[in-house]
């Protein structure tokens, strides 16, 4: 299995970045997914990982070996796109073959490769069909196993469950997970989908515009984002940020509203803005409802979810945040509801720049 | 006086009269100038007949058949443009799509070189039938020229020798319709998905293994048709022949519509034994075409 590097690598069409100059470590066997909206360049970077695309700066290395010019095929990766680019007019057995017959392997070692790789994914029964009469779940299912027969030392996923319907996307979700947890192959995963990064990925790589905005565990960039783009996308909804002011420790915003800041971010907070704008974040679950709470609010509207109730409370009639409330009470609409919020949970960024405000390591 | 205005109204036409009205002239014109004859000529081939004589066709049932089967000199016809046909067109798929593979990448002047290459397929038959012929030539041509024979005692005589008048034919054909193999052969290429060869070079298929994999099967329904469409005209051939060689040396490329033209325009003009003919060099190309027809959708379903 491979560690993949990249070291500024970027792409441009014309004098319009596709993907600007980035860093990134892959390492072996880790599940990484680049997750952004689209056309933020995540297919471009995959396809320049993979060497279909040529990048144009930058430098990638496969275990230290520079391949940033090598063909596709000297990189033994494999490569399977949303599209499933099946060869349709193969039988789904040779196109699972394809592989293994490019590298001359013996007929009875195909036979027997072939039969093994279509037996984990439950697709022997589909050997003799061509991919064009069979079911978007059913192709993706060969895709795979042409990727997986191969056993490459890396595999790079483009949106492969794009095509399918929720439930199926939820079965093929975890059948991924497992192969990956069993050959335990170095994977780039391409997704749009935050639930399906949140699930998958050991390491999450948030793009937008081109541009590499976070890298960090699943809960790195759902606790810390680094920046208010990747607050606003990570979540559903995404992070409640309001904006005010801080003075002296205090952060004043909506109509004469005030929440204590918590003691330990202050002095983070002084050096990045001293006095002045600030916008504060915190998730839905960081709000606690109670009587006494510092933040006051009325209900805008509620809708019950499965295990917990989604409050829409209206701040100072302009900004609607999102908290998470026990199923237990009922909340009228438009009545009164205060809160306070989980010091640990707090977020701050700074509104020009769009980066956090973290507080200080102690070393 | 008060004139009172008469309403006049008119029926609109309902849409199985429009579908009639827009149809019939066409199938009047197909009756006449296509059912009539094919009929007409299947029945003369089966009279003894000839246009310019004032008998009228007389029922003589299977004589020209016959007559046609039992001849030695009609079964080497088909010898003729049997060989003729597979040569030609097996050269013409050879270069085509040959020519198509070179030119397939788009380069500077691509479009400026697809269109030379298609010139000679534009050209009129004849002209270039006689035109070839004084190429031909072994006294004055060009043709053993470029080939560098430079005496006229030992170069070959094209037109001249049975064998090498068959290869003339079979030259002129594949330099002019070779074009048109290339032609369905650049439509089928360009209609193979890039993404295709992407996950070949992925899954780390060599060129050749690309080649035979990838690129044959997927343009195989169109050279498929190229081949029926180049072997019928090729069992057709006729205005070469006249052109270049006028089916000689003797009658070594005397193909069948050659003789078929003979039959029925010239000497005797016996219009039931060249209809005769005509129909069973239809029946032969019909059979060839299914055969082919019947390759091709297997091609398709795999
Ligand atoms: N061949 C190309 N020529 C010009 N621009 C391109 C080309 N390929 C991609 N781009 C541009 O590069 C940007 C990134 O494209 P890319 O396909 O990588 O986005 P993406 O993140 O994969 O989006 P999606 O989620 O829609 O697949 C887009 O703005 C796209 O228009
Ligand atoms: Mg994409």
């Amino acid at each position: 299995m491979a560690t993949i590097e990249l070291r500024g690598v970027e792409k441009r069409f014309g004098d319009q970045y596709a993907v600007k100059p980035m860093d990134l470590t892959i390492e072996s066997g880790e599940f990484v997914v680049l997750l952004g909206p689209s056309g933020c360049g995540k297919t471009t970077t995959l396809r320049m990982i993979s060497g279909l695309e040529a990048v144009t700066g930058g430098a990638i290395t496969f275990d230290g070996r520079d391949v940033t010019w090598s063909h596709p095929s000297d990189r033994d990766i494999a490569f399977v796109c949303q599209f499933f680019a099946l060869y349709s007019h193969l039988t789904c057995h040779d196109n699972i073959a394809f592989p293994l017959q490019a590298r001359g392997e013996s007929r009875g070692e195909v036979k027997r490769q072939v039969a093994e790789v279509a037996e984990l994914l439950q697709i022997g029964h589909l050997l003799n069909v061509r991919p064009g009469a069979l079911s978007g779940g059913d192709q993706q299912r060969v895709a795979l196993a042409r990727a997986l027969v191969r056993r490459p030392a890396a595999f790079l996923m483009d949106e492969p469950l794009g095509a399918l319907d929720a439930d199926f996307r939820e079965t093929m979700r975890a059948e991924i997970k497992r192969l990956h947890l069993e050959q335990k192959a170095t994977t780039v995963y391409v997704t749009h989908d935050q639930i399906e990064a949140m699930a998958m990925g050991d390491k999450i790589v948030v793009m937008s515009a081109a541009e590499v905005q976070q890298v960090g565990s699943p809960a790195d960039v759902y606790y810390d984002p680094a920046n208010l783009f990747v607050a606003r996308f990570i979540g559903s909804p995404g992070m409640n940020l309001l904006s005010g002011r801080y003075e002296q420790g205090v952060f004043r915003f909506g109509t004469d509203q005030s929440y204590t800041v918590p003691a330990d971010v202050k002095p983070a907070l002084e050096r990045a803005i001293g006095q002045g704008e600030l916008i504060l974040g915190f998730r839905p679950e960081a709000v606690n409802v109670q009587p006494s709470g510092p933040i006051a609010s009325k209900v805008y509207a509620s809708d019950l979810h499965g295990g917990y109730a989604m409050l829409h409370l209206d701040i100072g009639g302009e900004t609607v945040v999102h908290a998470r409330a026990g199923r237990g009470q009922r909340y009228a609409m438009d009545s009164e509801v205060r809160f306070d919020l989980d010091p640990e949970q707090v977020r701050f960024f700074h509104p020009a720049t769009e980066e956090a405000i973290r507080k200080e390591q102690v070393s | 006086m008060s004139v009172s205005p008469t309403p006049r109204t008119r029926r609109p036409l309902s849409d199985r009269n429009i579908t009639l009205l827009f149809i019939m002239p066409t199938m009047v014109i197909l009756v006449l100038m296509n059912v009539y004859p094919l009929f007409y000529s299947l029945y003369l081939s089966f009279t003894d007949y000839s246009v310019i004589s004032a008998e009228p066709p007389k029922w003589i049932g299977l004589e020209n058949y016959t007559t046609i089967l039992s001849d030695q000199r009609f079964w080497s016809h088909f010898a003729v443009t049997g060989r003729f046909a597979f040569l030609s067109v097996g050269l013409q798929m050879l270069v085509g799509f040959g020519l198509a593979l070179l030119i397939r990448e788009k380069f500077r002047g691509s479009g400026l070189v697809t269109t030379l290459i298609l010139v000679p397929m534009m050209l009129s038959p004849v002209v270039v039938g006689v035109f070839w012929r004084l190429m031909f030539n072994p006294s004055y041509g060009i043709f053993n020229y470029l080939l560098g024979f430079t005496d006229i005692n030992t170069a070959p005589e094209w037109l001249g020798q049975p064998v090498l008048a068959l290869w003339a034919i079979v030259i002129v054909d594949v330099w002019m319709w070779s074009p048109f193999v290339m032609l369905l052969s650049l439509a089928g290429l360009s209609a193979i998905p890039n993404y295709l060869y992407e996950a070949a070079a992925i899954d780390r298929a060599g060129a050749w293994f690309q080649f035979r994999r990838i690129t044959l099967p997927q343009v195989m329904p169109l050279l498929l048709i190229a081949v029926l469409f180049r072997t019928i005209e090729a069992l057709k051939q006729f205005d070469l022949v006249m052109g270049i060689t006028g089916g000689g040396p003797g009658d070594a490329t005397e193909m069948v519509s050659v003789r078929l033209y003979r039959e029925a325009f010239q000497g005797q003009f016996d219009t039931g034994l060249s209809s005769a003919l005509a129909y069973i060099v239809l029946i032969v190309i019909v059979a060839i075409s299914n055969l082919y027809i019947r390759q091709l959708n297997k091609v398709r379903e795999g």
